[in-house]
């Protein structure tokens, strides 16, 4: 309306113009064809090519913050630094950090057009480059794995006793593998929206433990008892490892970001976020329950059975463990996606083919524990310090060193080998 | 469908002269009719109509009315309409009677073609009158309600717009009511409802693309949209899926919808129906596409997200905090009616400890004598409440309150005498299908009415984490929904902040500056001017 009024008479023709056609469009008025005379045309049309998925900067926040958050409430890290434990997180935090800024986003910069397996490839060549990323495959469905023998074992322990755990080991395997068979932009929406209603569940039980006077701050003291080496002891390089190191998963994930120029940003805020969150609940867990806390299987769940407000609300420990394993269930997602993808790369298969055998492969593995203790024995006592560094650091750090190189070469003007 | 689209262009462009040829160059219309009915009309009037009604078989209600010249017995003028499709007043107001008057004194001594030309510019005293030049478009004219009139000499027939015949006035909406608000609501017939929506946008940028679907229903569908306002790729993309369409008929809209929509198996409609004017004006003013059809009262409107069909129209006519609550509502109805059967199941059956002990007594001694477990108690009540529901919708008006006594006496409260069922039980399914009728979108709540048994059974196998198995499964599902491009869960995901004043919150029109991003043109988004926020004089703006 104000497009045509403004543009004089030639507007004003145009107007008009738009008039006549509407109204011959509606009437038919004029010469010509009028009724419509249909033959059985049958229009066969292409359709349009789908563009490369795509996640937005605060859908790719909302991904790194619960794929960082993902267990690590459930355990007590750093357990060996007793009431320091939350100093060991934060140093594990700004270990992490330095990681996170000098290696793994230094590699995406480089090649933000890229994956891991393109980056693995370019500096190891195609034999070792592809033996590499079967490692990597290894690892990345190693720790899916992890995740989901640990959310199938808290099911069982907190609210279906008598299931197998084979059911519900499946029955996860399946929404998982719907999850990644709708791709990583439908996924991260997903995470978009479970984001917020984790958070605020932490945070209202953060207020409750508060309010119900359960966390009391002299379980913190007195800090740094024995001088901060312990705390830096048990941070490196387990916390490392876990949870902070694992934002080496994101080399697959970083390529699909919107708005390539806030992609580092948005990683280091949304590091800092999750890494401040995860210091606050080890501060509240060892607040509230103190030295048990070592002791517990899942401190925060009992916690939460310690919470009662007013006389309904009596064990809400059922919803909270449910929304508790939802992070796990993302991260255990996670894993599962970036092993897909990495596995559909290395055999040149697509994304649904990799799907299947992936998903087999880790149902299987996800059986092959003996036990929960078993499970975390060897998670925390093996894998954080001998093999998981590996991965997180030593190879994304050769990785880096290979680029660097080359891109000398390059700047010399010489083709690199 | 495509050969309307090219005769529209070339009508468009370059002329009704091209336009014709363009019907011969298309072989593909000559398909339904046969070889003859595509070459030009013969200028002997009685052999035009002996095609017309060899094509038609005959048919009783054709009507054929020829009139001779004064003192002679060849025919110069014939009309040809059918019965109830044309308004019989009109036939003979507009055009019978004034070429009946006509024809004694301004026929003589012209020539046929002069003859013709008359009879076009000053005779016909119809709006719209249109050439024919082959049968096959005096035939769809004629179906569609139209009168033909041949001049005898000449290879060119008139088609005189007189359709007309029964329709039904425009009522208040069955299905979408609304306290305040327009109680008018769309009708059968398609120029009634393109009327209502033009009264309400008297904008020159209303754009009406009208086509017709189904090779033997021939009926007429339109799309309504507002220039720059709709993005041209979702007009384009509509325009796209509808030309696709190859089927025999279309009786509904539900027909089209079927066709179109972006995801054919999932519970969810990507596409919202309204049976309101107001509704679909105010979609088509935030940028959706309005597809009209012919026959129904229900309007299509495309694309459209999760969170509109928690929204009623009247949202918009009260006050925005009670509009904000009862939104709100909404959203708490949709999760009840869809979660609380099974949530009531599992709690019962696998996490009891979550109860307090006194509802947990009273709840055991409820289902003492009880001889089913949970879930079969609960299946059993919503079974019979959709019977209930379904007869209700079905029974003939006047037998309703014996359906009502039976219903509500004798399955609920004899059920819970006689210890078949436990009280509670009645309770969580009668409040839980009292919610669903909350949900104002009917297509909405049956979705949740599905997935409530689907809850259902996987809360009494798997308890809470059965229901959270079923709603993560939900929300990867409806996170990969899209309609006509844009994602079914914006603005939750992807977040789009200007949505969410129209979202859990309805907030005051003069805050909602702009339209929705999602669906309108990104470089026409500003609906009002800045600082449109009342200011009554004597009070100060600042405090």
């Amino acid at each position: 309306m104000e497009a045509a009024a403004v543009e004089g008479p030639g507007g004003l023709f145009r107007m008009f113009g738009g008039l006549r056609r509407a109204g011959g469009k509606l009437n038919g008025r004029g010469r010509g064809m009028v009724c419509h005379v249909t033959g059985n045309s049958k229009v066969k049309l292409p359709l349009p090519r789908l563009p490369m998925e795509r996640i937005s900067q605060s859908q790719l926040a909302a991904m790194i913050v619960l794929f960082q958050i993902g267990s690590s409430p459930l355990f007590l890290l750093a357990s060996d630094a007793g009431a320091d434990a939350w100093i060991s997180v934060l140093i594990g935090m700004i270990g992490g950090l330095l990681l996170l800024l000098l290696v793994t986003l230094q590699l995406y910069r480089r090649m933000p057009e890229e994956d891991l397996f393109d980056m693995i490839e370019r500096s190891f060549g195609k034999v070792a480059g592809s033996l590499l990323t079967a490692v990597y495959i290894v690892y990345f469905g190693y720790k899916a794995v992890r995740n989901v023998r640990e959310f199938g074992d808290l099911m069982i322990l907190y609210l279906l006793p008598s299931t197998p755990l084979w059911f519900i080991l499946l029955i996860l395997m399946v929404i998982a593998a719907y999850a990644v068979f709708q791709g990583i932009e439908v996924f991260s929406r997903v995470a978009q929206i479970l984001l917020p209603m984790i958070v605020f569940v932490y945070i209202a039980l953060f207020v409750a433990l508060w309010g119900t006077e359960l966390f009391d701050a002299h379980r913190l003291m007195p800090v740094l008892d024995s001088g901060l080496k312990k705390p830096i002891e048990s941070a490196l390089p387990e916390l490392i490892s876990f949870p902070f190191g694992e934002m080496v998963l994101f080399l697959l994930f970083w390529k699909y970001a919107d708005r390539r120029g806030g992609t580092t940003r948005t990683t280091v805020l949304s590091y800092l976020f999750s890494g401040t969150f995860i210091v606050v609940t080890t501060i509240f867990i060892l607040g509230s329950l103190g030295p048990l806390a070592e002791f517990s299987v899942v401190p925060l769940i009992q916690i939460v059975s310690l919470v009662q407000t007013a006389d309904f609300i009596q064990r809400l420990d059922p919803v909270v463990a449910l929304l508790l394993f939802g992070g796990v269930f993302m991260k255990m997602t996670f894993y599962y996606l970036g092993t897909t993808l990495l596995f559909s790369r290395l055999f040149r298969i697509g994304r649904y083919a990799a799907l299947f055998p992936v998903g087999a492969l880790l149902f299987a593995g996800s059986m092959a524990f003996r036990s929960y203790m078993q499970h975390i024995w060897f998670g925390f006592e093996k894998n954080l310090k001998y093999h998981f560094p590996i991965f997180q650091i030593v190879i994304p750090v050769l990785l880096l060193l290979a680029a660097m190189i080359r891109s000398r070469f390059e700047k010399n003007g010489r083709t690199p080998s | 469908m495509k050969l309307w689209n090219v005769l529209f262009r070339r009508k468009r462009d370059q002329g009704s002269s091209q336009q014709r040829k363009a019907v011969k160059q298309d072989g593909r219309s000559g398909k339904a009719v046969s070889r003859d009915l595509e070459e030009g009309l013969s200028k002997d009037v009685d052999e035009n109509l002996r095609t017309i009604v060899a094509e038609l078989g005959g048919s009783d209600d054709l009507t054929i009315r020829k009139i001779d010249a004064a003192g002679t017995d060849s025919v110069v003028v014939a009309f040809i309409y059918i019965d109830n499709l044309v308004d019989s007043a009109m036939v003979n107001q507009m055009l019978l009677h004034p070429l009946m008057s006509e024809i004694g004194e301004s026929r003589s001594g012209k020539s046929s073609e002069e003859w013709y030309r008359t009879v076009r510019d000053r005779v016909l005293a119809v709006g719209r009158v249109h050439e024919m030049r082959t049968p096959e478009e005096a035939l769809a004219c004629i179906l569609e309600g139209q009168t033909i009139v041949f001049l005898q000499g000449s290879a060119a027939a008139l088609a005189a717009d007189t359709s007309g015949g029964d329709k039904r006035a425009v009522e208040e909406p069955g299905s979408q009511t609304v306290i305040r608000g327009p109680k008018e609501s769309f009708t059968e017939s398609i120029k009634t409802n393109l009327s209502l929506i033009r009264r309400r946008i008297k904008s020159p940028r209303l754009r009406v693309e009208r086509k017709t679907l189904g090779k033997l229903t021939q009926t007429q569908i339109a799309l309504v949209y507002l220039q720059g306002i709709a993005k041209a790729s979702i007009v384009e993309e509509v325009r796209r899926r509808i030309d696709r369409i190859d089927t025999d008929s279309i009786l509904e809209s539900a027909y089209i919808e079927e066709f179109i929509q972006d995801a054919p198996i999932t519970p969810f409609p990507t596409i919202e129906n309204t049976e309101r004017p107001d509704a679909a004006a105010a979609g088509i003013l935030e940028g959706q596409i309005a597809i009209i059809v012919d026959g129904t009262p229900f309007a299509l409107l495309a694309p459209v997200s999760f969170v509109r069909f928690f929204q009623s129209s009247e949202d918009f006519y009260q006050r925005y905090d009670i509009a904000t609550f009862l939104r709100l509502i909404r959203y708490v109805a949709f999760f009840v009616s869809m979660l609380l059967p099974a949530m009531f199941i599992a709690i019962t059956t696998f996490h009891q400890e979550m109860l307090p002990t006194p509802l947990l007594i009273s709840l055991a001694a409820q289902r003492e004598g009880v001889p089913f477990p949970a879930i079969v108690e609960a299946l059993l009540m919503e079974i019979t409440f959709e019977v209930l529901r379904e007869a209700g919708v079905r029974m003939p008006k006047v037998i309703g309150p014996a359906i009502s006594i039976v219903g509500a006496l004798v399955l609920g409260q004899s059920a819970v005498q006689a210890g078949l069922i436990s009280a509670a039980i009645v309770i969580v399914v009668s409040f839980t299908a009292i919610a669903s009728f909350v949900i104002p979108a009917i297509n909405m709540s049956i979705a949740a009415r599905l997935i409530r048994f689907v809850m259902m059974i996987l809360g009494g196998t798997l308890g809470l984490f059965g229901i959270m198995s079923g709603l993560m499964v939900l929300l990867i599902h409806l996170a990969s929904l899209r309609s006509f491009g844009v994602p079914y869960l914006t603005p939750l995901a992807p977040f789009v902040w200007t949505n969410w004043k129209d979202t859990f919150v309805r907030m005051p029109h003069w805050v909602m500056k702009k339209r929705p991003p999602t669906i309108a043109d990104g470089s026409n988004l500003v609906r009002q001017g800045d600082d449109q926020m009342p200011k009554p004089p004597g009070r100060k703006s600042k405090f």
